[in-house]
């Protein structure tokens, strides 16, 4: 994910803002990581360069 | 069918075909390279992207598109096609629910909903779709819907209906995909109940299209 991403994304549910959590970044490209709700707290995980921002009950098996 | 109709069996089930369904999904619609011919903007969006057949068109007349699944299979699948036609710089995939965006309102110029919103398990949640997109549209944005349609050759009812319909893996494992099928008077009904503005609506090829903006 490209950390200008985080202009346009929001959170799924409420809308508000994303903050970013970096756990691994090559340049600009963040590989691993956590996208964290501002409002409500919902954490979105980033893996292997892609954020999963479905609702928290559409994520799992 | 309750798990297959359901927004994370269709999920499932894009994860479990995404190879295969990539390789037949090679080409764009013409349907679709048309509209984009005839616009440009800063941000495409691609809603239900799939392999991403259509996002790399998109990427030539935007300077940035957004492709969204529900499927982290099938995005990987795009990935795949877009390190191969040259446009990753332009491409940012999200895994995503059509109908519970995470983008920001009126942020978006041009957007796609291809053969995207027939696999929302009922009326509410694709109408909730729409109104996703009207809001997430910027003003003067447009947007390209389709939805498969009675009108098919393979379909023989003239009313709109839900059912499920096999994809046949290589193996000749069959993995179900629930649609609604919609007839072209009901398609209308769902895109004026949404926040959308219908510019047009057509049919073509056994779908039908609208192109849409947000009202003005």
């Amino acid at each position: 994910m490209n950390e200008s991403l985080l202009e346009i994304v929001c959170c799924p549910l409420d809308k508000h803002d994303l903050d970013l959590e970096v756990i691994q970044r090559t340049d600009e490209e963040i590989a691993e990581g956590r996208l964290v709700c501002t409002e409500c707290g919902e954490e979105y995980p980033i893996e292997d360069g892609i954020p999963n921002l479905l609702p928290p009950d559409m994520r799992d098996g | 069918m309750d798990r297959v109709r359901s927004r994370r069996g269709v999920r499932e089930t894009y994860d479990r075909i995404a190879t295969h369904f990539a390789r037949t999904r090679a080409y764009a619609w013409d349907d679709v390279t048309d509209f984009i011919e005839g616009i440009e903007g800063h941000l495409g969006l691609d809603v239900g992207c799939g392999n991403g057949r259509h996002a790399g068109p998109l990427a030539e007349r935007t300077d940035r598109v957004l492709g969204v699944d529900v499927s982290r299979e099938v995005l990987n699948e795009a990935r795949r096609r877009a390190i191969e036609g040259d446009y990753t710089d332009s491409f940012s995939l999200l895994q995503a629910d059509a109908a519970d965006l995470p983008l920001g309102a009126d942020s978006i110029d041009v957007a796609l909903s291809i053969a995207t919103i027939h696999h929302l398990p009922d009326r509410d949640t694709r109408i909730e779709s729409l109104d996703e997109l009207a809001r997430v549209l910027a003003p003067g944005g447009r947007a390209l819907l389709s939805v498969w349609s009675v009108t098919h050759d393979r379909f023989d009812r003239s009313e709109g209906f839900d059912t499920v319909i096999d994809w046949t893996l290589p193996d000749d494992e069959t993995v179900p995909r629930y649609y609604h099928i919609y007839d072209p008077t009901e398609f209308g009904r769902d895109l004026a109940e949404s926040a959308l503005a219908v510019d047009r609506t057509y049919t073509s090829h056994g779908n039908c299209f609208g192109e849409v903006s947000v009202p003005g």
